[in-house]
């Protein structure tokens, strides 16, 4: 009822009482947004909600590609990360711009005051008074805090490098693998780290976005003799990569995998944590690949640099490209699955494009759909009422659930392995539940419990991985969380749910993984099948580690079994012989005498006469302590026997081949001398 | 529209008082409701004149174990006896150990005949040698001879005062009380001939005189707050009585209602509450009434399980101090309420009933099962029906129609109709 103001300009609006706006609003044009321009306004999406998140986010997928592809052929990863602080004017000499003086200060955020700087130095000048005052006390001092005041416009620019020795990418599909957003090479059925073919060019559309950098790749494949190096930004608009140089070059150390370089805004000091921890726990849950983490900035003492070794050489078997599971598909997959599909037949169809259904079962299958079925009926003359019929039939009927065998877990060997590299603890165990079905997607479950070790925090510590990646976000909501924080009695496998130092390491393998939320960071506790395979899973290995905490319980006892008996020994003869001696007491005063036997009056008489003290008491029980003490060490041998730990192969990295050794030959093993 | 409120009001004006306080109107005079109850005195009198059933009248005293009281001296005897036995056996180079009547549940009997638990005649060897039990024998030798000591000087301390005089050994309170008891079986006596008490807890004020340690104390003349239980049993005597029946309370709120309205004098009675579960002097104490003055016992809990648990510890005693049943417990206590059954029956609104939880209707579930609950069907009755409707209320639930309702409505009512079970 705002008719007053707006009248004249938009009668039509005004009417409707929709829009205070003043302005006509501009007629709707009906426009359409490629893909990469989608993503570039929603970025949170993809994981890219600020620039530390960013930050985070570029390592993290490019760590994973660099990963796929090397385990896409079978080769032991070595990735390398480099992230390089740039400064302010670093960076505008990169892209060429000449760094200005300020010369009205008043304008920037950042500009102090007269009022802020009084305040500052009567500040300051209040400190080192309290300083002084210390200092004259002899205090310790403690070092001024100097804060750097930061504004807002001072972005932080970091180059992002990945170094791997993977497959490579054919050098005419480079442009098109990181230039063109939603285009990817794992779109099909099977686990893998990626899904949607967006991580590389995200980063990509944010370098862009932030520094208007563009982004360098140098690749090359096993069979090839040279290296391609691609210098490439995307057009966001089209959707389509913008080449700025695309050459061949001499690959000079035949080296094959790729190495790709991007610099982003990003923030180090607040992902700084996040970026180490998503390290640590993808050197985990991958202990046969070796990582190189590098943070070079200008001041020397920010550096890191870590390397995780590699702990092993097997490999987990690479996931199997799987066909869809009947009760797996929608409407739209089927149609899409007719489309694709080689086969002319109905039966044939049904009985090749997907799995758990044998001829015999798809015979059956037909002769249910009705009497417009046959087998020979051609699938690409289905109609839409056809298909309907099919995808009924599909939700309805009973099929064998999928196995397990497109999966590829970890495993228990690289879990615990892991699990060992990293953080050390006293006892591990890991456990790997046989594949179960969610919605005809197979999944995996596996778990590890870690007690004690290095850097490792009192109470739960819970590790998610999915599809071998770690999860970091949004813990709080996960299944993982929520079943070890309130669905495991912890103390029932003697476990101290808040002293002890209990890691939790869960993975879960599948060929969908059913995220929660838009950012893929967790997976919901509400999926039924999930949540009771992870609580079995976790279970399991507590049972494992209650035996052996049973065991060093009772080794424990035996050394403390001694001390434990001693140390009463005081108190005991002490409270008996107060007795005795109240009683001779009273026994010597023949008014009172007690009725008691000649033995026992001859007892008391010792007493009196200090034939019999505390001191003999104590001595007499203590070495019927000791005697017991050892009866029971022996029973406690003989019982326990030599046990022997289970062995457990030790993985040796190989060295360069070296030609020059020695051998030293005996009966039992060679000594290899290198020199 | 104004017409229908006028009405309204009147409607509400006219049944104002039965709303108030309902089944007022159903209550006879006082006199009436006295005759009743004086039938019921007259009949407990009588009927408590047969001699009461003991251990050894069973020919259970073989199987069963059960303690005495025991005169100071032999106390100290027994106990100066065990320690020249502990010291022989550690002189001989056998280190020593106690043999521990169990108190477990699986030693616990209850005897219809008797209306009580009694403890089974199993222990436990107690050896010091033993990381196990390595502190338990420690703290025994520790309480026995401070017993000793108590029994020699021959005065009372309280449990408190027994844990504080090695808190290092004992730690906490729990563990040296659990020994005291231990070492009433391993003496066979009472824990009152240990010398040793509990701080008082529980209260009696009505129509009573009694004696304590020689003072002539009147019952009537204590105030609102009534009398504190005296702690040891043996410096109570003399007891004196004009009341019709004894009334057992379980909370303190209720207690202070009928103690503040002088519900005594309205009907000669004596009012007692140990604030919930009962402890060892109150019990001694409810025994001593029952069997020098032979008066009836109403007892007034929550409808809930832990009331009925309250009850069947004054009755049949508890598991803990089995060991003692015979002086602890009071035989024929009525259920005069509040019952699952006088929810519905004094139409007590729905929002002052709670649900029970599924602890509660465990526990509830589980008293079906004992022993001392089955033998009194119209209690399974009751019980039955609260864990159907799965509700409880609390004596205040009474509070709803005005806080004066328990003293002068439900109680007198409960009287004349002589509901009890």
């Amino acid at each position: 009822m705002d008719s007053g103001e707006s009248s004249e300009e938009s009668p039509v609006q005004t009417k409707k009482g929709k829009s205070k706006t003043p302005r006509k609003p501009k007629t709707s044009v009906l426009k359409q947004k490629s893909p990469a321009e989608f993503f570039a306004e929603n970025k949170n999406i993809a994981g890219f909600d600020n620039p530390g998140k960013s930050l985070y986010t570029t390592v993290r997928e490019l760590v994973e590609n660099a990963l796929d592809s090397a385990e896409s052929i079978a080769e032991l990863p070595f990735v390398e990360v480099t992230i390089e602080e740039i400064n302010r004017s670093k960076f505008n000499s990169m892209i060429g711009l000449i760094d200005r003086e300020r010369i009205d200060e008043a304008l920037y955020g950042d500009f102090e005051t007269a009022k802020a700087r009084e305040k500052r130095l009567a500040k300051e000048a209040r400190f080192q008074e309290a300083q002084a005052k210390n200092a004259a006390l002899g205090k310790k001092v403690k070092e001024p805090t100097a804060k750097a005041i930061k504004g807002r416009g001072e972005a932080s620019f970091y180059r992002v490098t990945c170094k791997d020795n993977g497959r490579g990418m054919p050098h005419d599909d480079i442009p098109n693998m990181f230039g063109r957003v939603l285009s990817g090479t794992k779109y099909g059925l099977k686990q893998t780290r990626g899904k949607f073919g967006l991580g590389a060019k995200m980063a990509l559309i944010w370098s862009k976005m932030s520094t208007g950098l563009p982004i360098e790749i140098s690749s090359s494949m096993k069979s090839q003799n040279y290296t391609s190096f691609c210098r490439l930004d995307i057009d966001i608009h089209r959707n389509i990569p913008h080449i700025h140089l695309h050459e061949k070059r001499d690959d000079k150390e035949k080296w094959h995998g790729a190495e790709i370089q991007v610099v982003i805004e990003g923030n180090w000091t607040t992902y700084r944590s996040k970026i180490l921890h998503y390290m640590r726990q993808m050197a985990v849950i991958t202990p046969y690949a070796q990582f190189m983490f590098r943070f070079v900035s200008e001041t020397s003492d920010k550096n890191v640099s870590i390397r995780f070794a590699r702990r092993t050489d097997v490999m987990p078997a690479v996931p199997l490209e799987t066909k869809y599971h009947p009760s797996a598909v929608d409407l739209l997959l089927i149609k899409r699955l007719i489309g694709e599909t080689s086969k002319p037949h109905l039966l044939q169809f049904l009985q090749h494009e997907f799995v758990n259904i044998g001829k015999s079962h798809a015979e059956r299958l037909i002769g249910e759909m009705g009497a417009d079925f046959s087998s020979k009926t051609p699938v690409k003359s289905l109609t839409s009422q056809q298909i309907v019929r099919i995808h009924q039939l599909f939700r309805q009927a009973k099929f064998d659930d999928p196995s397990g065998d497109c999966l590829s877990p970890a495993g228990e060997y690289n879990l615990r392995l892991g699990i060992i590299k990293e953080l050390n603890p006293d006892m591990v165990a890991t456990y790997t539940a046989s594949a179960q079905v969610f919605e005809g997607h197979p999944f995996i479950v596996e778990a590890g419990v870690s007690l004690g070790g290095k850097d490792v925090k009192q109470g739960l510590n819970i590790f998610r991985f999915a599809n071998r990646i770690p999860l970091l976000f949004e813990q709080g909501a996960d299944v993982v969380t929520r079943t070890a924080m309130k669905r495991i009695n912890w103390n029932s496998y003697k476990i101290n749910q808040t002293q002890d130092k209990i890691g939790v390491f869960v993975s879960i393998v599948s060929t969908k993984i059913p995220f929660k939320g838009t950012g893929k960071e967790y997976i919901g506790d509400d999926i039924s099948e999930i949540a009771s395979a992870v609580k079995t899973s976790i279970k399991q290995c507590c049972t494992q580690l209650k035996s052996k905490i049973v065991k060093k319980i009772q080794a424990r006892e035996q050394q403390e079994r001694k001390r434990n008996l001693t140390r009463y020994i005081g108190d005991a003869t002490g409270a008996i012989y107060g007795i005795l001696k109240e009683a001779s007491q009273l026994h010597a005063n023949k008014k009172k005498r007690l009725e008691i036997t000649d033995e026992d009056a001859e007892l008391l008489q010792k007493v009196s006469s200090r034939l019999i003290t505390k001191e003999i008491l104590s001595e007499k029980l203590a070495q019927h302590v000791e005697q017991v003490d050892y009866e029971m060490a022996m029973e406690y041998a003989t019982q326990s026997g030599v046990r022997e730990e289970p062995r457990e192969n030790v993985y040796l990295q190989s060295l360069e081949p070296q030609k020059n050794y020695m051998d030293f030959h005996t009966p039992i093993f060679v000594f290899r001398l290198f020199q | 529209m104004a017409d229908k409120r006028k009405r309204r009001r009147a409607d509400s004006d006219s049944d104002d008082e039965s709303a108030r306080l309902p089944f007022k109107n159903r209550l006879k005079s006082d006199a009436a409701i006295l005759s009743i109850l004086k039938t019921l005195t007259e009949a407990t009198k009588s009927a408590s004149t047969s001699k009461t059933l003991t251990l050894s009248d069973l020919n259970l005293s073989s199987t069963c174990r059960e303690v005495t009281d025991l005169a100071l001296s032999s106390v100290q005897t027994e106990i100066q006896t065990l320690a020249i036995s502990l010291a022989k056996s550690i002189l001989a180079g056998n280190g020593f150990s106690f043999s521990v009547p169990s108190r477990a549940a699986t030693n616990q009997l209850y005897v219809p005949e008797l209306d009580r638990i009694v403890l089974k005649d199993k222990s436990s060897i107690r050896p010091y040698a033993s990381v196990s039990t390595v502190r338990k024998t420690t703290i025994t030798t520790r309480i026995l001879s401070l017993i000793h000591q108590l029994s020699l000087k021959n005065i009372h301390v309280t449990k408190r005062d027994l844990f504080y005089t090695d808190v290092k050994l004992f730690q906490d309170q729990t563990q040296s009380d659990a020994v005291l008891d231990d070492v009433s079986c391993i003496l066979g006596c009472t824990r009152s001939s240990l010398n040793v008490v509990a701080a008082e807890k529980g209260v009696v004020v009505g129509r009573l005189i009694f004696s304590d340690n020689g003072d002539m104390i009147d019952c009537t003349k204590m105030g609102i707050g009534g009398k504190a239980i005296p702690p040891n049993i043996d410096r109570v005597g003399d007891m004196q009585s004009d009341a019709l029946f004894i009334l057992l309370v379980e909370k303190d709120a209720a207690y202070m209602r009928l103690a503040e309205d002088r519900f005594y004098n309205r009907f000669p009675c004596i009012i007692v509450t140990a604030k919930g579960q009962p402890d060892v002097a109150t019990r001694l104490f409810l025994r001593k009434m029952k069997m020098e003055l032979k008066l009836p016992v109403l007892a007034l809990v929550d409808s809930d399980p832990y009331g009925l648990k309250i009850l069947s510890v004054y009755g049949c005693g508890s598991k803990n101090m089995s060991y003692d049943s015979a002086n602890l417990t009071t035989p024929d206590i009525k259920w005069l309420g509040i019952r699952p059954s006088d929810l519905d029956k004094y139409k007590i609104p729905e929002q002052c009933r709670l649900a029970m939880t599924e602890q509660d209707i465990k526990t509830g579930k589980d008293l079906l099962e004992e022993d001392f609950v089955k033998k009194n069907p119209g209690w399974v009755e009751e019980l039955n029906l609260m864990v159907k409707t799965k509700q409880k209320a609390e004596i205040q639930a009474l509070s709803t129609f005005g806080f004066q309702y328990l003293s002068e409505v439900y109680l007198p009512l409960k009287l004349q109709q002589q509901d009890w079970l």
